[in-house]
This record gives C-alpha cells, sequence and structure tokens, in this order.
C-alpha cells in the first residue's frame, strides 16, 4: 500500500524511474506500493502493454486495460520519446535525480542510444540499472525474442505440468514475468545496500528463462541428485503427496499417505473405506505401489462430499487439502476478506471505484494508505517536468511540439 | 566474507523445507549469516542434512541444534535473537507464541528486530490455523484451476511454485524493513501470507472479475488476452518433443511464413490479420503442428528464432543441465559437500556484474555450527555447553 508521506514509509526515499513493459512493470509496482517514488516513463502514445486485456467493461482502449492497471498502481506517469534527442536529454536530467532505472528493452538498445549502464553511470555514479530480458544480456541466445509463453517453455516449468496424454501446460497467466519482477526486486534492495558501503551503483542482469527455471522446486533437484527427468503427471504431485480428486459439486486437492490411519477411520466410519482398512495397506511400500487403487476409492467416498464439507472437516483433522478454487470462488473467500486484501481503488476520472488486490504483507497499520490507481497516459507531464525538473512551460510546449514527450 | 553485500546480517532461521529456507538461502547467498535452527528430530525428509533438497535449499548456511520443546531452548533462543537482526519462521500461528517467543517477547531482546513470519494463510482470519502446503496454495488461490486445459479436468503446475514466491516475498520485505530500519532505528513485524502471495500473480483476474463480472475459465496454453496467434505448443519429431511459438504482430506472421515455405493455407484469407487469426486460432494451430511435427524442436526453434518469431524449445530437467547458454551464464554453481562430494544447484538468478561464488559453501551438517555460535558467538562456557549437549537441549 503507498505510503505518500515520506516520513515514515518502508521506501519513501527511493526514486525510480520505469521504463519497463509487460515483463517487469510488476517490479516497481512492488517498490511502489512499499512508498518508493516511482515515475513510469512510457514512449508518447503509451506503453504497449496497455493493449493487454482484459480491459474495464470489455470496451478495449489503452487508458483501460485491467492488466496495466493492476501492473502500475501508485505510480506517477509521464511520456518521453528516448529515440528523440530532446527526449533523451529530458530522460537524462531524470537520471540524474533517480536511485533505480528499470528497464525491458532488447539487450543493446540502450546503448545504441547512448544511454546504456556506462553513459549513465558517468551522469549519475550512484545509478543502479536492473535489466529484464527474455536471456539475460549475455550468452548465445542473447538477442532472441522471448515473452512469458517462451520463457515458461525454455524455463523447464511447461515439460512437467500438464498430463501425460496433453501437450505441456503453461503457467496461467504472465508467471515468469512476476516472478523475474520479484528476483529484480531483490536485486534492487540488495543493490541499494552494496551502495551504501561503496558509493557506486550497479547493473543487474535478470533474464526471464532464469527466472523461470528458479522457480522449479524438485526439478533439478532429482535430475542432479536421482539422475531421473520428472515428466507431467496430471494432478498428481511428483512425490504422489497430493492428488485432485472430484466430489458433489467441484474438485478438490487431498494428500494420498499423509496421516493414514485417521484418514482411513474417517472414511470407515462412513463405510467407504472398501479394502483399506486391511492389515495389508499399513505398509508405506504396498501404499505406494497400489497407488492407483487408492485413488479409485478416494474418488468414491469424495464425490459424496462437497468440497466445502471435505476441506472444514479435514483442515480440522490437520489435512492439508483445499478445494480447486474458481477465481470467483477466491474474489468471495472468507479469509481474504477478513484480512482487506481486496482494497478499493478510486478511478475519479470514470467516476468508480475498483477492488484491487493488495500486498500480501502487513507491516504496522501506519505504514499502509490509500492506493492510488495507475497512471493515465502522460499524466504527470506537468507534475514532474514542471514541478520536479523545473521547466518552464515554454520548454514543456517545446518538447511537446518536437514529440520528445 | 566482507565485502559481501549482506555482510555483518545475522539472521535466525527456524524455517522448514521450501518457502522460508528458499528466503534464507537468497540472504544467505549474498553474505547474511544465516543461523539454521534443527533438531535431530525435525532433521528427517526434506530436512535431513544430506537429502539433495536440504542441500539444495541451505546452502552457505550454518546449521545449529536446539530441540524447541525444552524451556531451557527457549531461553537460548532468546539470547540468539539479541545477536540477530533478523527472526524468519514459517510454523503455523500458534507455534511462536506457544514458545514464549512472539515478536513482542523476541523485541525485548533485540529492540530493533526485523522478524518474518510466513505461514500459509496469515497471522490472522478465520483460516489462520489451517495447513497448507505449496500445492494447497496453488489451490485456494486459483492457480491451479487456471492452469488446466478445461474446468472439468483441473492440472495445476507440477512443482511447488508457491513456496519460491512467498520465499521472493520474504526477502522483499526483510530487504524493506532494513532500509526502513536504518532510516528509523526501528525494527518490524511483519505477517507474510503465502496465500495472498500468490493471489497477487493472477495479475488482472481478480479486476476482471470484480469489475466486468467476467467469468475467467481455464484456457490451457490459450489467452483470449494475448495478442498473439499463433500463440501455442506444438508437437515436435521425437518422443515427446514439442516447441513453442508466439506470433504477435504481422512482421512475424511474415517471417514464419518465410521459414514454413510459404505454403498455400497460410495466405489464405482467413489467416490475414492477427484478429483473423486469434479468430481461426484453432485450425491454425492444427496446420502449423502438422509442419512442427515433421522437425526437431531445436532445429525449429532455431530457424525460427532466426527469422525473429518468438519460440523456444520446451525443456526438460536434462536439456536444462545440458543448455549451453545457461551454462555460458553460469546459471548453475558447483560446490563442493564433505559427504556428497560435488553438488549442483541452481545459482541465483539475480546476477550482478561482479559476483563471488568462490566462497560459497555447502549446506551445512547437522549442528555444524554449534561450537561457533553457542561458545564464540553466545560465549557460554565448555562445560555449559556440553551440560547442554547430555539433556539433549542442544540435540
Amino acid at each position: 500500500m503507498n505510503v505518500t508521506s515520506e516520513g515514515d514509509s518502508l521506501l519513501g526515499e527511493i526514486r525510480v524511474l520505469d521504463l519497463a513493459d509487460e515483463k517487469a512493470s510488476f517490479c516497481s509496482k512492488l517498490l511502489a506500493d512499499m512508498g518508493a517514488c516511482v515515475i513510469k516513463v512510457e514512449k508518447p502514445g503509451g506503453d504497449e502493454s496497455r493493449a493487454i486485456g482484459p480491459f474495464l467493461r470489455n470496451s478495449p482502449h489503452p487508458d483501460r486495460s485491467l492488466f496495466f492497471y493492476y501492473n502500475n498502481t501508485n505510480k506517477l506517469g509521464i511520456t518521453l520519446n528516448l529515440e528523440n534527442s530532446d527526449g533523451r536529454e529530458v530522460f537524462c536530467r531524470l537520471v540524474r535525480g533517480t536511485d533505480i532505472v528499470i528497464e525491458t528493452f532488447p539487450p543493446g538498445y540502450l546503448k545504441g542510444l547512448g544511454l546504456g549502464f556506462e553513459a549513465l553511470s558517468e551522469l549519475n555514479p550512484r545509478l543502479i540499472l536492473v535489466s529484464v530480458t527474455g536471456f539475460g544480456q549475455s550468452g548465445p541466445r542473447t538477442n532472441q525474442k522471448s515473452c512469458d509463453l517462451v520463457a515458461s517453455a525454455m524455463g523447464g516449468q511447461m515439460y512437467v505440468s500438464g498430463s501425460p496424454s496433453t501437450p505441456p501446460l503453461k503457467p496461467f497467466g504472465e508467471q515468469s514475468y512476476y516472478s523475474a519482477s520479484l528476483f529484480a526486486a531483490v536485486g534492487m534492495l540488495l543493490a541499494l545496500r552494496k551502495r551504501n558501503q561503496s558509493g557506486k551503483g550497479e547493473h543487474i542482469d535478470i533474464s526471464l528463462q532464469e527466472a523461470a527455471t528458479s522457480t522449479l522446486e524438485h526439478v533439478m533437484i532429482r535430475y542432479f541428485y536421482d539422475h531421473i527427468i520428472p515428466e507431467r503427471q496430471g494432478s498428481l504431485s511428483w512425490n504422489n503427496g497430493f492428488c485432485i480428486v472430484p466430489c458433489k459439486d467441484g474438485f478438490i486437492l487431498v494428500t494420498l499417505f499423509h496421516q493414514w490411519e485417521t484418514l482411513v477411520e474417517w472414511m470407515d466410519g462412513e463405510g467407504m473405506a472398501d479394502d483399506l482398512i486391511d492389515e495389508r495397506w499399513s505398509d508405506e511400500k504396498y501404499r505406494l505401489q497400489h497407488r492407483d487403487h487408492i485413488i479409485e476409492v478416494l474418488k468414491r467416498w469424495t464425490k459424496t462430499h462437497t468440497t466445502g464439507e471435505l476441506f472444514d472437516s479435514g483442515q480440522l483433522m490437520g489435512f492439508p487439502w483445499a478445494p480447486i478454487h474458481s477465481p470467483k470462488e477466491v474474489s468471495e473467500s472468507p479469509q481474504l476478506e477478513a484480512r482487506d486484501f481486496f482494497k478499493a481503488v478510486d478511478h475519479p476520472e470514470n467516476n468508480i471505484s475498483l477492488k484491487y488486490p493488495g500486498v500480501p504483507y502487513r507491516f504496522k497499520s501506519s505504514l499502509l494508505k490509500q492506493v492510488r490507481r495507475a497512471p493515465l497516459i502522460g499524466e504527470d507531464n506537468v507534475e514532474v517536468f514542471q514541478g520536479q525538473l523545473g521547466l518552464t512551460r515554454e520548454e514543456i510546449q517545446r518538447l511537446s511540439s518536437s514529440g520528445a514527450i | 566474507m566482507d565485502e559481501e553485500i549482506l555482510s555483518g546480517l545475522r539472521v535466525l532461521d527456524f524455517t522448514r523445507v521450501l518457502a522460508g529456507p528458499y528466503a534464507t538461502r537468497i540472504l544467505a547467498d549474498f553474505g547474511a549469516e544465516v543461523i539454521k535452527i534443527q533438531s535431530k528430530k525435525t532433521a528427517r525428509g526434506a530436512e535431513s542434512n544430506t537429502s539433495g533438497y536440504f542441500t539444495t535449499f541451505n546452502r552457505n548456511k550454518r546449521s545449529i541444534t536446539l530441540d524447541m520443546s525444552y524451556p531451557e531452548a527457549r531461553e537460548i533462543a532468546l539470547k540468539l535473537t539479541a545477536i540477530s537482526d533478523v527472526v524468519i519462521e514459517n510454523f503455523s500461528p500458534r507455534v511462536m507464541s506457544n514458545w514464549g517467543l512472539d515478536y513482542q517477547k523476541l523485541k525485548e531482546a533485540r529492540p530493533d528486530l526485523i522478524m518474518v513470519s510466513m505461514s500459509g494463510m496469515g497471522q490472522i482470519g478465520p483460516w489462520r490455523d489451517f495447513v497448507a502446503l505449496g500445492p494447497t496454495i496453488q489451490a485456494l488461490s486459483g492457480l491451479t484451476y487456471l492452469t488446466s486445459f478445461d474446468q472439468d479436468s483441473p492440472m495445476g503446475l507440477g512443482f511447488s511454485y508457491a513456496d519460491t514466491v512467498v520465499g521472493l516475498y520474504a526477502v522483499v520485505a526483510v530487504l524493506a524493513a532494513l532500509e526502513y530500519r536504518d532510516r528509523k532505528g526501528m525494527g518490524l513485524y511483519i505477517d507474510l501470507s503465502e496465500y495472498e502471495a500468490v493471489c497477487t500473480l493472477m495479475g488482472p483476474t481478480f479486476l476482471d472479475i470484480l469489475v466486468n463480472r467476467n467469468d475467467v475459465m481455464p484456457q490451457g496454453n490459450q489467452s483470449d488476452y494475448m495478442p498473439a496467434a499463433p500463440y501455442g505448443c506444438y508437437r515436435c519429431l521425437g518422443t515427446d518433443r514439442w516447441c513453442v511459438v508466439a506470433v504477435f504482430n504481422e512482421m512475424e506472421w511474415q517471417a514464419l511464413c518465410r521459414v514454413m515455405g510459404n505454403p498455400g493455407w497460410s495466405q489464405e484469407q482467413r489467416f490475414s490479420t492477427l484478429s483473423k487469426r486469434k479468430k481461426h486460432a484453432e485450425q491454425l494451430d492444427e496446420l502449423l503442428g502438422q509442419w512442427t511435427g515433421k522437425r526437431s524442436a531445436e532445429e525449429l526453434v532455431g530457424l525460427l528464432q532466426d527469422a525473429g518469431v518468438p519460440a523456444g524449445v520446451v525443456q526438460s530437467a536434462g536439456d536444462l543441465a545440458g543448455d549451453p547458454h545457461l551454462k555460458a551464464r553460469d546459471y548453475f554453481v558447483q560446490i563442493e559437500h564433505p559427504v556428497l562430494g560435488k553438488t549442483i544447484s541452481d545459482a541465483s538468478p539475480i546476477k550482478f556484474s561482479e559476483m563471488r561464488r568462490a566462497d560459497w559453501k555447502a549446506a551445512p551438517l547437522l549442528g555444524e555450527d554449534n561450537q561457533y555460535v553457542y561458545r564464540e558467538l553466545l560465549g557460554l562456557k565448555e562445560g555449559e555447553l556440553s551440560s547442554y549437549l547430555e539433556k539433549g537441549i542442544v540435540g
């Protein structure tokens, strides 16, 4: 949640210039939501990520992209043409007063404009530059094109998601962008601490492919230690711990072997344990060998219940089970409601207030304040160019007519 | 070690398995002194010191043994807190307070303490005591539902994604709290919910539901909202070999057609614009799949990328381990382990211009640093430590 008074905020003194498109706009949102002053720098006409849906009232428009709304809360917005020499000059002036620049251009693009890390460092030796690209700033694939689908495939997420009878499956949404943004945010905050010691900035290089690979949990461990290449196995988890089974009204994620005796007792109490009460099933190895039978018996039983019944009773008994919630059900979650997770954000130009997901952490309450919606295209040009850079009205007029802003 | 970014930062680490250990591994990789509290009772399964899982997620840390079921152990934990900057735990909400080690109490020992509690549901709310592992959180947040081909066969991700991302959030919170402490001289308590962490990664999904009242359904690899077609995963030559192709604009489409040798179908009216291609995506995927099926994934992706079309091989663990690009970027790091010998793990995707990994240390053996921590840091006498050892308090 944003903190506008710089006195009592987590990151209130940190200034960020955000040149990122959809690949990393979430990164500076993380910092902005903790109080950093983030200026989103878009090309005239607006960033291309404004074309990504869904849109407010299902009507496509650059100022109505919910994707852009979500990833750009609490930022100021200016337009600036970096391919125009006047625009570059204004940008350089902004760089002198900033701590962090984040960008997602193809490697070498900024350098080609005379705005590479060395050049920016000369303007501001304390500057931290963070680059988030498909494959990073070095290596044989550095210039290849990417997107979330390519990053997820090349990063190893897809190969292990889906079932043996389906194609590999990409995690929903833009997960490589979000995980890369989280890694980039950690990198920035580390670089700030490093700068306290060295007085010097840093160029941080984040690759979407590596961000995806870094979330693989068991996958590389089993390769390196057990010489196994993990494959797709539908909803069954890699260690046979979990699988998804049907209920009367939907699906639930259940454990197969956790608290075995309690589980069998529970099912048996309802006359649904079948042969699982037999002595041979108390042997763990036997259970593992005959896993599919256990799943069959479980399914017959779970189909006699609702997801809610099994979730409530299971949790009371210490089973880490959960219904497969649709996003609509998530939006109605009593837990999220009790924690005030969704926050109302005003959109005065549309005369509405929209409910946004908040942040996952609770700090002491005085650090949390009202969220400001994402900027409209060039909304803060005057405030930034006039207020912060001290340009005159005439200068802004000139920059505007030369296409710089 | 003294030139590292987090040198001098001491972290008392009560966490286990993945979410917490992933967070403290990042802190340790960048130079923090992470003291992991273990005991003979807890060092099992994924927490067994010589398992691949433990070794991977606990490198660069120290290990001490302390059996928290003893009241004396809690006194020692308070003393350790007094010399630490950060305490991290990922128990269910009641555990720390049952030990008398909630933030209020720990703050008495260390007034500017930063403490992070990372639990499945967070410290408050009707579900606070619910038991949750990564897959539980993915199911509850809508991620499993939406990572499926249709709503009648939910699948989800083949790995515990939630734990890694909440680990990252924990590090963001610790580093932000350090900035705050530097300026204000005050510590902070952070209540981090893994459930909410994954909910924040659903992008505009909840806005779409709450604002537009749209029903957001599973779409497999497709997305109505992604301005791209073709956009998907296609079978290639060989057993379980696949590639992905994503075409966002006209230039990329023309390039794809060229690489395919401009087959007749690609010039048809129904595929002539992006919106038409999206409308006829199923037919388009079918035709493209016939072409990709005759070639190797590597060859195809090479041809497409050379022509400027975003494409990638669906890489398996084996492909990743041998990936020349990851290799050129030193993505995997090799560390010698005293028992396991040569171990390999993912380094850190946060690449600074200079990053020294020469000093990286394998994950600790159980209680490996008891002497250092109890004798050198806490200043216990030889006799005191051996008495704790005998009673099983340090055990």
